[in-house]
C-alpha cells in the first residue's frame, strides 16, 4: 500500500507556518488547517517583537503570503479537524470546511460587503477593543484575503451580496467535509489567555483602565482601533503612567497554573520600551517578582530599558487595584519586597500580564489523535530530554506554545525541528511519491 | 491559711486606700478575707478585673472608691458607678449572682466605715454558695513551641512563599503599618528567629480576615499559620493589644464553666414562639453579653435575636432557643486558647443534640463559621447542618414563606463580614435579602465580596491606632457609595465601627459617620408583625 507523503500542520500561527514552509520546501505536501479565517496567529497580533524591536506583522505577513503562494502548501483556513484514522503507516484525517457563505474563488477581497454591512460587533483581533462587521476580514493583512460571514451575528439582510461584484456571497454554502491521507501530522495550536477576571483584586472587567497586555498591544499598533496612538479607554486621555503586573495567573498554586509563561517579563520590557517611545512623558512601571530573562539578549534588552528607557522595575506584586470612581484613575498597593516597606502609588493604565495557557481545544485534539496531555494540558513530548518535539503517537509531533511555555524564536525553532522530524518519518517509510 | 469566702477588693488611691489604712492604724478588726489591691480611681476598674477575679475563684469583688463629688478626677466614681451597675447586670445573665460585686464609697477618715462593708459583705458571701468558677477548671495544655511551629508552617504552605509581597498590598493593616507584612513575619520564622517572633506583638496584629489567603499565588495560609502560633505565642503580647482588657475572652473562658445557671433569655418578646425542640435552632451567640457590654453603644444588639424570631414566626416556624447555650468560643480559638474552645465546643454540641436539631441557624458571621467549619473539625459527626441567617432567609423568600410589605425607601450599602465571605464564601444571600425589600437601592463599595475590607478588629485583638485607620478608610468608602444606611450580616462590625465613630475623629465626621443596621433587623423592618 502506497504511504502518503503529506504531512497534516494543525495551527496557522508562527509554528504551524515555519513548519509548513520548511516541509514544503523539501517537497513535501503540507495541509495547513487553520480554525480563524486568516493565518497569521498570535504573532499578526502583535505590534513589536522582542528583543530586536521588529515590526512583527512586518514580518509575519511575508511568511503568510509565504504558504499561500507556495505549490506544495495547502491553506485549509476556517477549517476544523474532526476526525482522525489510521490506515497502515496513514492518518486518514477527516476535516471541516466550515461555510464563509463566501465564495473563495469569486471573492476578491475588495471589501465593499463590510462597507455596507450593518453589524458591528467587538473585533477579536483586536481583543474586543476595536470593531468589525459580520462579514469580515480577522486583520488587513488577512491570508487567504477572503470575506467571511459570522453566521452568528449575520442579520442576513442580503446587503452584501447586493453590492458584491463578483457574487461572491453565497448565503446558501453549506459546511463541507475534506478526507486528507498523511503520512504525518504537526501541532501548532499555540495558547490562549487566562482568565484573569477570577484574579479580582485587579479588577479586570470592573475597572475600565485595568487591561490584559495582548489587548495593550493593540494600543500601541498602528493597526490597532486607535492608530498607534496611545490613549487611556475610558477618557481618551493620554496616560501619564502606566503599570504592569507579572505573573497574574502564572506560577500560582492556586487559582492560576503553577508553570512561568516565559515570555511576560521581555514583552512588557517590550511593551514598556514602547511607551516610553510613544510618550517620553509617561511613567512606566513593571512590578514583577523575579525577572526570568534567560534568552540570548534578553538581559541586556532589561538592562537598556532601565538605562536607557528610564524604566523602572519594583519587586513586589501588587495586592490590589483600586479605582477612583470619579476620574477611573487606578491605586496600586503593594510592597516593595526590596525595601520592605508596604506602599502605593498611582497609575492610568494597569497592564496584567496573563498567564499564557494550552488551548482548551488541545483536550478535544488528544482525544481525537490519541495523544497524551500533561498535568497542564500540554501535548506531553515523547522524551522530554531526546525527543522533544516527538508526541506518544508515532507520526504526530508537537511544536510552539501547545507543547511548553515558550517565546517567538524558540516557537520557530521548534517548528523547523519538528517539520524535519516528519519528514524524517515520511522518508523513511517505503514507496512515496514526492510531490 | 485559706480564708473562705475569698474577696478582692479595689481601693482607690485617694480616698479608700487610706480609709483602709485608717482602719488598720486604729486597731479595728475585721475579717482577713479581703484581699486589697490599690488603683489610681475606682473608674479605673474594668469589668474585666471583676470577671478576672472571679474567674480566678475570688467570691466577691469590692470595688471601693471616693464619695461622689469627692473624685480627685471628678467624675471616675461616678463612671465606675455606671460600670460596675453593667458588671452586676454581666454577672445576672451569667448565673453568677450580681451580689458578688460590691460598690462602695469610703473616704479617708472612715476606717470603721470600711471595716463595717468588708464584715458585712464577708457574711453575705458566707451565705451564698461559693463561688462556681475554680481556678484549674479551665487549664490550658502547655505545647512545645518548637514543634508547634514547625507543624504550622508545613500545614499552612509557608514554605511555598515566593516572597511576592502580595500579602503586603492585600492585608489592611500594612496599608496603614507600612513596616507589618505577613510576607516579612513568616520569612523570620523560616529564618529561625521563632523566640523572638512568638514574643512579639506582630502575630496579634493580624485580623485574620484572610484578604491576603485569598489573594496568595502559593497558597499560603498565613492567618490558620497565625492562629497556630497564637497557642504558643507570649500571651503578654496579646494581653496588652486585647481591647476592653479581655473583658470577652474573660466572659468565653467563664462559659466553659458546666455548672453556670445563666438568665440570658430576658430577651425573649412576650408572645415570642419558641419550642423546647424541634427541627430548627436559633443559636443566639454572645448578644445577650454584649448588649450589656457595650450598652453605652445603643446598638440595641439584642433587637437582632428579637427580629430572627420575629421572623421565623411569622413564616410559621418556631426555633428553638436554648437558655444554656455558651459562646461558640470563636474568640478563644483565634487567641490560641484552643482547650477551653473545645470545651465550649462540646458543651454547645450536646446541647443541640439534646434539642433535637437537625439545622442550626446563626445571626453572627463567628458564630456560623465557628459552628460550621470548627465544631465539625473538633466534633465527630456532626449531625446537624448550619446556616447562615441569610442563607435561611433567601430560602423562605423564594418559598413564599416571608414577604416584605413595608416600602423602607433607603440607599443601601452592605459590608461583606470577613467570616461570612471569605470566611465561609457566602456573598449573595444577604445581598438577596437586602435588594428584595421594596424601596431599597443597593449599592456596592468598590471593594466588595472577596475584596471586602474587614471592619477592622478580630476576636477584640489589637484595637490600636492601625485598626482605627483602617476603620476609617472603610466606613468612607461606605459613605463615598452615597449610601444612607450601611447594613452588616456582623454585629461586631458595627460594634467596632461604632466605636469609632464615636471617638474624637482626625477626619470630618461626617465623611464618615453613616447609621448602621443589622441585616435581620432591617428585614424585620420591612416586614408587618415581625
Amino acid at each position: 500500500m502506497k504511504t502518503d507523503s503529506s504531512v497534516l500542520v494543525i495551527g496557522g500561527g508562527i509554528a504551524g507556518m515555519q513548519a509548513s514552509l520548511d516541509l514544503a520546501s523539501r517537497g513535501l505536501k503540507v495541509y495547513l488547517v487553520e480554525r480563524s479565517p486568516s493565518i497569521g496567529g498570535r504573532m499578526a497580533q502583535l505590534d513589536k517583537t522582542f528583543p530586536t524591536m521588529d515590526c512583527s506583522i512586518c514580518i509575519v505577513a511575508p511568511k503568510m503570503i509565504d504558504c499561500l503562494r507556495h505549490p506544495n502548501i495547502s491553506l485549509l483556513t476556517y477549517c476544523e479537524v474532526k476526525a482522525v484514522s489510521r490506515s497502515a503507516a496513514d492518518f486518514v484525517v477527516q476535516i471541516l470546511r466550515k461555510p464563509r457563505f463566501v465564495n473563495e474563488t469569486k471573492c476578491t477581497g475588495c471589501g465593499i460587503c463590510a462597507q455596507y454591512c450593518p453589524v458591528e460587533i467587538p473585533n477579536e483581533f483586536d481583543m474586543g477593543l476595536g470593531i468589525r462587521k459580520a462579514v469580515y476580514i480577522p486583520l488587513p493583512q488577512a491570508v487567504p484575503l477572503k470575506y467571511t460571514i459570522d453566521e452568528e451575528h449575520c442579520l442576513k439582510c442580503g446587503l452584501c451580496q447586493r453590492v458584491c461584484g463578483t457574487g461572491a456571497v453565497d448565503l446558501k454554502q453549506e459546511p463541507e467535509t475534506v478526507t486528507l491521507n498523511v503520512g504525518a501530522i504537526i501541532l501548532a495550536t499555540g495558547f490562549e489567555l487566562f482568565d484573569v477576571r477570577s484574579i479580582s483584586e485587579y479588577g479586570y472587567g470592573r475597572h475600565l483602565n485595568v487591561l490584559i497586555s495582548l489587548e495593550f498591544e493593540r494600543l500601541l499598533s498602528a493597526s490597532g482601533p486607535t492608530g498607534g496612538h496611545l490613549l487611556r479607554l475610558s477618557d481618551g486621555r493620554i496616560p501619564r503612567s502606566v503599570a504592569f503586573i507579572q505573573c497574574v495567573g502564572s506560577r500560582s498554586l492556586k487559582g492560576g497554573v503553577p508553570f512561568c509563561s516565559t515570555a511576560c517579563c521581555m514583552y512588557a520590557t517590550k511593551e514598556a520600551i514602547l511607551i516610553r517611545e510613544h510618550e517620553p512623558e509617561c511613567e512606566v512601571t513593571i512590578f514583577y517578582n523575579e525577572l526570568r530573562v534567560f534568552g540570548k539578549g534578553y538581559q541586556d534588552f532589561v538592562n537598556k530599558a532601565k538605562d536607557h528607557w528610564g524604566v523602572k522595575y519594583v519587586r513586589g506584586l501588587p495586592g490590589e487595584i483600586v479605582e477612583d470612581p470619579g476620574t477611573g484613575d487606578l491605586t496600586l498597593w503593594y510592597e516593595d519586597t526590596t525595601e520592605n516597606v508596604t506602599k502605593s502609588t498611582k497609575a492610568d493604565i494597569v497592564v496584567l500580564c496573563p498567564a499564557l495557557v494550552p488551548r482548551a481545544t488541545s483536550k478535544d485534539l488528544s482525544a481525537l489523535l490519541g495523544l497524551e496531555l500533561d498535568e497542564y494540558g500540554f501535548f506531553k513530548a515523547k522524551d522530554r530530554l531526546f525527543a522533544p518535539v516527538d508526541t506518544n503517537v508515532p507520526g504526530i509531533f508537537a511544536c510552539g506554545y501547545c507543547q511548553s511555555p515558550k517565546d517567538i524564536p524558540e516557537s520557530v525553532g521548534q517548528a523547523s525541528a519538528a517539520a524535519s522530524r516528519a519528514a524524517e518519518v515520511i522518508a523513511l517509510s517505503a514507496d512515496k511519491e514526492v510531490h | 491559711m485559706e480564708t473562705e469566702p475569698r474577696i478582692v477588693a479595689f481601693l482607690c488611691n485617694w480616698c479608700s486606700y487610706a480609709g483602709a489604712d485608717l482602719a488598720g492604724t486604729s486597731r479595728i478588726s475585721y475579717p482577713p478575707n479581703v484581699r486589697p489591691i490599690r488603683v489610681m480611681c475606682s473608674g479605673r476598674v474594668d469589668p474585666a478585673f471583676v470577671l478576672n477575679a472571679l474567674e480566678m475563684g475570688a467570691d466577691g469583688v469590692l470595688v471601693t472608691g471616693c464619695h461622689p463629688g469627692d473624685c480627685h478626677y471628678v467624675s471616675g466614681n461616678l463612671k465606675a458607678e455606671k460600670r460596675m451597675k453593667s458588671t452586676g447586670e454581666l454577672l445576672r445573665r451569667l448565673g453568677l449572682r450580681p451580689e458578688r460585686l460590691r460598690l462602695e464609697w469610703v473616704s479617708t477618715s472612715e476606717g470603721a466605715r470600711f471595716a463595717q462593708i468588708v464584715t458585712d459583705f464577708t457574711k453575705i458571701l458566707g451565705e451564698v454558695e461559693p463561688n462556681p468558677l475554680s481556678a484549674g477548671n479551665n487549664a490550658v495544655a502547655i505545647l512545645n513551641a518548637e514543634q508547634t511551629v514547625t507543624e504550622a508552617l508545613a500545614r499552612t504552605n509557608v514554605r511555598y512563599c515566593l516572597e511576592c509581597g502580595k500579602c503586603s498590598g492585600s492585608c489592611p493593616i500594612s496599608k496603614v503599618k507600612d513596616s507589618y507584612s505577613p510576607r516579612r513575619i513568616v520569612e523570620r520564622f523560616l529564618l529561625g528567629f521563632r523566640d523572638r517572633m512568638l514574643s512579639s506583638p506582630d502575630l496579634w496584629n493580624c485580623l485574620t480576615c484572610l484578604t491576603c489567603t485569598e489573594r496568595c499565588p502559593s497558597d499560603v495560609r498565613y492567618p490558620e499559620f497565625v492562629k497556630a502560633c497564637r497557642r504558643v505565642a507570649s500571651k503578654e503580647q496579646m494581653e496588652e493589644l486585647c481591647a476592653h482588657k479581655g473583658v470577652t475572652t474573660a466572659l468565653s473562658r467563664i462559659l466553659t464553666n458546666p455548672s453556670l445557671k445563666q438568665e440570658r433569655m430576658d430577651w425573649l418578646p412576650e408572645g415570642a414562639g419558641t419550642s423546647p425542640k424541634g427541627e430548627l435552632l436559633y443559636f443566639v451567640g454572645c448578644l445577650p453579653y454584649f448588649d450589656v457590654i457595650f450598652e453605652d453603644f445603643n446598638l440595641k444588639l439584642l433587637n437582632i435575636a428579637r427580629s430572627v424570631v420575629g421572623i421565623l414566626n411569622k413564616a410559621g416556624i418556631r426555633p428553638v432557643v436554648l437558655d444554656d447555650e455558651r459562646c461558640c468560643g470563636h474568640d478563644l480559638l483565634w487567641t490560641g486558647d484552643v482547650e477551653n474552645f473545645e470545651r465550649l465546643a462540646k458543651m454547645n454540641v450536646a446541647e443541640i443534640r439534646k434539642a433535637g436539631a437537625k439545622r442550626v441557624v446563626t445571626a453572627c458571621p463567628e458564630c456560623y463559621r465557628t459552628l460550621k467549619k470548627d465544631y465539625a473539625e473538633t466534633v465527630s459527626n456532626l449531625d446537624f447542618e448550619v446556616v447562615h441567617i441569610s442563607e435561611l432567609l433567601s430560602e423562605l423568600i423564594d418559598d413564599g414563606k416571608i414577604e416584605y410589605d413595608i416600602d423602607l425607601q433607603r440607599k443601601v450599602v452592605y459590608q461583606d463580614p470577613c467570616r461570612l465571605g471569605r470566611h465561609m464564601n457566602v456573598y449573595e444571600p444577604p445581598r438577596k435579602v437586602i435588594a428584595e425589600i421594596p424601596g431599597i437601592e443597593l449599592v456596592e463599595m468598590g471593594r466588595n465580596r472577596e475584596n471586602a475590607v474587614c471592619c477592622g478588629v478580630n476576636a477584640w485583638l489589637s484595637c490600636d491606632k492601625y485598626s482605627k485607620a483602617v476603620q476609617l478608610d472603610r466606613l468612607a468608602e461606605a459613605k463615598a457609595t452615597g449610601a444612607d444606611l450601611l447594613v452588616t450580616a456582623c454585629p461586631k462590625c458595627q460594634i467596632h465601627w461604632k466605636c469609632v465613630m464615636s471617638e474624637k475623629l482626625p477626619v470630618r465626621p461626617e465623611d464618615v459617620t453613616i447609621e448602621m443596621r443589622d441585616l435581620t433587623v432591617l428585614a424585620a423592618e420591612a416586614m408587618h408583625s415581625a
